[in-house]
């Protein structure tokens, strides 16, 4: 899947689960960036991403994300 | 050495003219702080300097290590070897603090089975410091191995990192990735920190002598007596002991962080104004925040992201351990596991309405005066929050369970102990410091000691506090009671 297409898709998990369609993810988007993004939603978005993308990501690999960029890479590698 | 001694008044001078006298030149003044916080530590403790030199040169290898493994792109050693650095990090906390109380609990449940034990009871003489500068030590190597900051390569940095003596009896506890690039810069003093530093450090001397020692007398007299009185002196008692709590360790947070800014470094927070809490999560996210930080970043994300598939019950089991894991932190007492699970329970409805991690407004009437919705949630949460210190200091569990029960006996007469003066100085001390917050948390223009008031006006007011202080201190210099931890 092309980098842009995960992008987009969570995008639009990151939009539905913290309820907030204005939001706008970049490669370098980080928690900071993101008022509803604590980290409680945090847990909520991995689920809804392990879901979508039918993965599951290790606790380090989770633990160590510094931006949406890091945790796309993931996702690429995970599902390629 | 009480950072409220004459003695460290000399040290910390010493060390500041030294220290400053180093010109811009970065590695001297590390040298500086390091050779300070060893005799300052050496003083408190001098058999635990073989102790903390030595888990800083392991733990400074493990972080290299840590790093190889990454650079390697082997980032499964780098997770494993993190974990182990951490357990080896911890290895002194465990034996000093928690072998005895292990052991004693083991000999106890096999009594109770039947089994006849030697084991009476032993104990470990805790040394000053050990839960600060390992969690500092612990801290590193785990955010090495989450990628989040680099091995330290000047071991000197690090050293001092780990042994910087305002923080090692009792915290804040630093972060290195904020903590050490600050020991590569010159640290100038400038006349900002400097008049930072002296109001911080003004403040913090003022709430522990005249508020939290004062009052310490007369709660201590109560909770060491409870016997005697009834629902209104241990309902009174109950009732300040946190504000004696918070009067005595966010003073010695802010002379800590006081002394960090007079020596140029900026020190972690730890406290914003805990009791305008609207529920027990937010008091946790105002109170000790440095530890609750660290545990939230160490113990309760790894946990929530273990039951992450278990909705809300997952997120209960990670606070209802991540609290249990506070209690113990404090020490090896029963007593602290149940104050950690009682405010575990607290949180159970939090989590259920969404609201855990929710922030709270206040609403300001016509500008200055808290809503009576907003006071009264306040007010329960410190209510709540009074119960389980009740818990938090009792010797014993059924003690707390005592002092709570003698309440039923009857009202009783209102304790006078420790004279009319100790309860009058307290008690005015402590309406500056309720004024104080209740300005800092409304963000109004006009505040006590305010940072960046007009120069003359804050040195007219830590003159006039100087004064208070030195007029209406206690006798003796007590010891800080988060030093015990």
């Amino acid at each position: 899947m092309e980098r842009t297409e995960i992008l987009s898709q969570v995008t639009d998990i990151f939009r539905d689960v913290l309820d907030n369609e204005e939001i706008v993810l970049t490669e370098n988007t980080t928690a900071n960036d993101v008022e509803e993004w604590d980290s409680l939603s945090h847990i909520q978005l991995i689920v809804a991403i392990e879901k979508h993308f039918k993965i599951k990501f290790t606790s380090p690999e989770i633990l160590s994300w510094k931006n949406v960029g890091e945790l796309l890479e993931t996702i690429a590698k995970k599902s390629a | 050495m009480e950072f409220n001694s004459l003695n460290f008044l000399l040290f910390f001078m010493i060390t500041f003219a030294v220290y400053h006298l180093c010109y811009q030149k970065t590695k001297v003044k590390n040298i500086v702080l390091l050779v300070a916080s060893y005799v300052f530590y050496g003083i408190a403790d001098l058999k635990m300097i073989p102790v903390i030199a030595v888990m800083t040169i392991i733990l400074y290898f493990l972080g290299v290590k840590i790093e190889k493994f990454l650079n390697d792109d082997n980032d499964q050693k780098a997770h494993k070897l993190a974990v182990f650095s951490a357990i080896i990090g911890l290895l002194p906390l465990f034996y000093f603090k928690y072998f005895g109380f292990s052991v004693e609990s083991f000999a106890k449940l096999f009594s109770t089975l039947g089994f006849n034990t030697e084991i009476s009871s032993f104990r470990i003489l805790m040394p000053l410091g050990i839960s600060f500068f390992t969690f500092r030590l612990v801290s590193y190597v785990l955010e090495i191995g989450r990628r989040k900051m680099s091995a330290e390569k000047d071991f000197l940095s690090f050293a001092t990192y780990v042994a910087f003596f305002p923080c090692i009896m009792a915290g804040p506890i630093d972060r290195p990735n904020k903590f050490l690039p600050q020991l590569k810069t010159p640290r100038v003093l400038d006349s900002e920190f400097l008049t930072e530093g002296v109001r911080l450090f003004v403040w913090g001397w003022f709430t522990k002598v005249c508020i939290a020692d004062r009052m310490g007398e007369y709660v201590d007299a109560i909770f060491g007596n409870y016997q005697d009185y009834g629902a209104l002196s241990i309902g009174i008692a109950a009732l300040i002991y946190p504000l004696q709590m918070y009067a005595d360790f966010s003073g010695y947070s802010n002379m800590a962080i006081g002394i960090g800014r007079l020596l140029g470094i900026e020190v972690a927070e730890n406290f914003r104004r805990p009791f305008f809490a609207q529920n027990v999560a937010e008091y946790w996210r105002r109170w000790h925040i440095s530890l609750t930080g660290w545990l939230t970043d160490y113990v309760f994300m790894p946990l929530n992201i273990k039951f992450r598939d278990y909705a809300n019950l997952g997120l209960i089991m990670a606070v209802i351990i991540n609290l249990i894991a506070v209690g113990f932190w404090h020490g090896a007492n029963w007593t602290f596991g149940f104050f950690g699970l009682y405010h575990g329970l607290l949180f159970i409805p939090l989590v259920l309405s969404g609201k855990m991690n929710k922030k709270t407004k206040i609403t300001w009437i016509k500008g200055w005066l808290i809503s009576p919705q907003n006071f009264l949630k306040m007010a329960l949460t410190y209510c709540l929050v009074a119960l389980g210190l009740v818990f938090f200091r009792a010797e014993s569990i059924g003690v707390a369970f005592d002092t709570i029960g003698q309440c039923f006996t009857g009202l009783g007469a209102v304790c006078k102990e420790g004279g009319k003066l100790n309860i009058a100085v307290f008690m005015f001390s402590l309406m500056i410091l309720c004024v104080k917050d209740y300005l800092d948390e409304g963000k109004f223009k006009f505040g006590i000691l305010k940072t960046g008031e007009k120069v003359w006006f804050t040195n007219l007011q830590l003159i006039g506090l100087i004064i208070f202080i030195l007029i209406f201190r206690g006798d003796a210099v007590k010891e800080f009671i988060y030093m015990q931890f």
